[in-house]
């Protein structure tokens, strides 16, 4: 029932306004908006605010008032389901509950009930229905080699149904490294000849919710955004939300002061990993990895790669695959000469330098002679 | 072209080109001087030569250094002597003992050794810097250096000062985003590996085979250099 609004929706489920009001302020957090401190309600800080709405939150439950439910429509290509995985197991189980329920997946592979011809059915009728207003969510990378065979759905390749949903959708939304720069598929030597989403639909924007699995806080957030407002989020160069990805792991991360001490473990069970130094020589990609791992984290903010004592792989990039050996120092090159090639340079270089040398003793002899 | 881009090629294919270009030109120009033969020598030696150069290499980096104003090179040139001084050392410290470079050796060698802390590595690198700039000066400003300066040693200064100073940003994180600090660290760098050969540079190779060559001399003669 898409007429109904959201609230309207979550009444109906039983949702009280007291859950309600909170929840507006679960969504401002989770999309980044800034509440105003707590000073400036003019109420010591000891006393906190008790049931007083900011302004951000105002808005927040205006619009969830008054707009109409969101119909999402989830496509997966090559991907292994682990961001859908995320996504239903995110820390925010209100936040994730109005994403999955309230807003109205209208065609999910992993989620629905139906199979076959059946699921196809559903989702062309929910294109057609929601023409110009649903959210495309894309999972998985998009072969393109062999006319895209290399992934084919209901007798039609990914490409060709990408392209069709693309078509009629309100704001694309490319969940994990795979739907967003081509992840693992795209590794060398790319044999699908797999790419994002946004490498093929050049007309239209697409977030990029980078990440293996990306960040269930980040997908929600920015489909509640878009919910909410009817606009996408600032993004970054690489189309990733600003809020989510604008700061690099390295930079939030809880073994930052160890870096800055020169503190690192040498190995995964030394005395310098058990005291929780810094992993970068074991190959941490923390400081060129722009992703809210470090302060978001994971189950229910427990913990994040890093914390957990394994480096970061760098998965919010493009072609973190290829970006080098996972547990190799961030600074080493990423194509090395091997003793062949080496000896080749120096052997070319040292019998050229002779050859010459020779070439103009005799020059300088013949010139001896001559004289 | 994002900078991860430009970060990749210069880690990447770049990086690969310039130091097989730099060891193929450093093998060309080294075999290319020691082919060239030197004059036989007829004259009994009054001493051993492998002693002279052993000799010359002790003095060379466990006593002038310690000692330098004993020496005239010292005396005549205080500030071309101790700014040098610390600017070998900077590059020293930071090029083998800073843990993000030795990572770099690791990779390519195999072999690792322990570190400094970043901030001793951090403070050596400023030392270097600031050595590079009053060097600079001193040259525009030195009457006989001016003389003697051509586009040569100022090219030759801006290669070697940039890897510096864009390494010293990236470790601050001034200028821009990681990645972008960091591809212009490694695109300098790959610039002055290619550069090395073909400028005086290259000094860091010769500099042994020239001073072991003095030193079997002065070996040859009894000198106690």
């Amino acid at each position: 029932m898409p007429e109904e609004t959201i609230q309207q929706s979550l009444a109906s489920q039983g949702v009280s306004r007291r859950d309600f009001l909170k929840l507006s302020g679960v969504l401002a957090a989770a999309m980044g908006l800034q509440l105003p401190p707590l000073e400036k309600s003019g109420l010591p800080a000891a006393l906190g605010v008790p049931e007083q709405i900011s302004p951000t939150e105002q808005t927040i439950l205006n619009a969830l008032e008054t707009k109409q439910r969101l119909p999402v429509i989830w496509l997966e290509f090559q991907d292994c389901t682990g961001c859908t995985e995320a996504v239903t197991r995110s820390v925010s189980p209100s936040l994730t509950n109005l994403v999955l329920n309230t807003l109205t997946i209208e065609y999910h592979e992993t989620l629905a009930a139906a199979a076959g011809f059946q699921v196809e059915q559903a989702k062309q009728d929910a294109m057609k229905k929601y023409a110009g207003q649903y959210i495309l969510v894309v999972e998985g990378s998009i072969p393109t080699d062999l006319d895209g065979s290399y992934c084919v759905i209901g007798g039609r390749s990914a490409v060709e149904q990408l392209k069709e949903a693309a078509a009629g959708a309100a704001a694309i939304i490319a969940v994990g490294n795979c739907a967003a720069y081509g992840g693992l598929p795209k590794a060398k030597p790319n044999p699908t000849g797999a790419k994002g989403v946004w490498e093929i639909i050049t007309d239209k924007a697409v977030v990029n919710i980078s990440g293996c699995p990306a960040i269930p806080e980040a997908t929600t957030g920015v489909i509640a955004h878009f919910a909410i407002f009817g606009t996408l989020p600032k993004l970054d160069k690489l189309n990733r939300p600003l809020t989510f990805y604008g700061k690099t792991v390295h930079d939030r991360c809880l073994r930052r002061p160890f870096y800055e001490a020169g503190k690192f473990a040498l190995s995964f069970d030394d005395e310098g990993a058990r005291e929780g130094h810094c992993l970068y020589k074991l190959g941490c990609k923390g400081p060129t990895t722009y992703s809210a791992c470090a302060t978001i984290k994971w189950d229910q903010g427990l913990s994040f790669p890093v914390q957990s004592g394994h480096p970061c792989l760098g998965c919010t990039e493009p072609n973190f695959w290829d970006g080098g050996g996972f547990y190799e120092g961030q600074s080493a090159p990423l194509d090395r000469p091997t003793i062949t090639a080496v000896g080749a340079a120096v052997g070319v270089g040292a019998a050229l330098g002779i050859g010459t040398a020779l070439v103009n003793q005799s020059k300088k002899k013949a010139h001896k002679g001559e004289s | 072209m994002s900078s991860q881009a430009v970060l990749e090629f210069a880690r990447g294919p770049f990086f690969y080109f310039a130091l097989l270009f730099m060891l193929f030109g450093l093998a060309y120009r080294l075999f290319n001087v020691i082919s060239l033969g030197w004059n036989k020598d007829r004259v009994v030696p009054m001493g051993s030569k492998s002693k002279g150069v052993v000799i010359t290499f002790l003095k060379a980096f466990l006593i002038w250094p310690f000692i330098p104003w004993v020496k005239d090179t010292f005396n005549r040139n205080p500030l071309i002597y101790i700014g040098g001084g610390l600017f070998h050392l900077s590059l020293f410290v930071v090029i083998i003992l800073g843990t993000p470079h030795m990572l770099v050796w690791k990779s390519l060698i195999g072999l690792g050794w322990p570190t400094l802390p970043l901030p001793v590595v951090d403070w050596m690198s400023a030392v270097g810097i600031i050595a590079m700039v009053i060097l600079l000066i001193n040259r525009r400003i030195h009457p006989v250096l001016k003389l003697i300066s051509g586009p040569a040693e100022f090219v030759a200064w801006l290669f070697v000062f940039l890897p510096m100073i864009t390494g010293y940003m990236m470790t601050h994180h001034i200028g821009g985003s990681y990645e972008a600090l960091y591809a212009r660290h490694m695109i300098s760098v790959d610039v002055l590996m290619i550069w090395i050969p073909l400028s005086r540079i290259s000094h860091f190779v010769f500099y042994f085979f020239s001073r072991a060559i003095h030193g079997q001399e002065f070996g040859k003669r009894g000198v106690a250099v």
